[in-house]
């Protein structure tokens, strides 16, 4: 099965994908319900684990955050995703796709601002990818925020 | 010998420069290195890492023409 993030189908769907990746705003409850329906032909999956990160009202200073807007080396995250999907499948032989969705731009506190997706045979090695994937795209993807009050 | 490279900011290195990109003359990125630093003090603080044509530096290399050199603060994705 191809980890490639959308589908045909999906894509029409899914207009305000920058790229694979990428998202401008926030991930809705529309844009996750689209991409659940990912995979859906492959029958060998027996476990879907998803992690969904939100824009935390955080305070600071003794002002709370209201939104997040999120910028990117979009050229870079672009291959730098493609990387961590590749790392992720060879380490976690039971995993059929990795997908990665984040946010460019304003996502308000309570939003959505990312969304990984992992299909797998069985729960084990799934859930342990989700989280695998998501300590990469920290470590990994060019993507930086200005908090906003 | 020198050559012009593109250099882009992203991040807390855009707000720190007030710039999204610039040409420098550099032979290799550790001569870029000095002189971004000597332009733009405040990016030392930031701190930063680069990326050579969309790869992270791991050492100091040498430039050819045309390459395109990014300068990256700490990733905040997630």
């Amino acid at each position: 099965m191809q980890y490639c993030l959308l589908s045909r189908e999906a894509e029409t769907h899914i207009q305000t994908m920058k790229n694979r990746y990428l998202v401008g705003g926030p991930i809705t409850p529309i844009l996750v319900s689209e991409l659940m329906t990912l995979g859906n032909d492959d029958t060998g999956t027996g476990a879907v684990s998803i992690f969904i990160g939100r824009v935390r009202d955080d305070e600071a200073a003794g002002r709370r955050v209201t939104a997040i807007e999120y910028s990117a080396y979009e050229e870079m995250a672009g291959k730098e995703a493609d990387e961590i999907v590749r790392t992720v499948k060879s380490a976690f032989s039971d995993v059929r796709s990795v997908i990665i969705v984040h946010s460019l731009g304003l996502v308000k506190a309570g939003e959505a601002s990312l969304f990984i997706m992992v299909t797998s045979g069985h729960r084990d090695q799934g859930t342990r990818a989700c989280r695998h994937t998501l300590e990469m795209i920290k470590e990994r993807l060019p993507i930086w925020k200005k908090e906003l009050f | 010998m020198d050559i012009s490279v593109t250099v882009l900011y992203f991040g807390a290195a855009e707000a720190t420069t007030g710039r999204k990109e610039e040409e420098f003359l550099a032979g290799d990125t550790a001569s870029l290195r000095r002189q971004l630093i000597t332009r733009y003090p405040d990016l030392a603080r930031l701190p930063f890492r680069m990326a050579l044509n969309r790869t992270l530096l791991k050492e100091e290399s040498v430039l050819q023409k045309s390459d395109i050199i990014a300068i990256l603060p700490p990733f905040q994705g997630g």
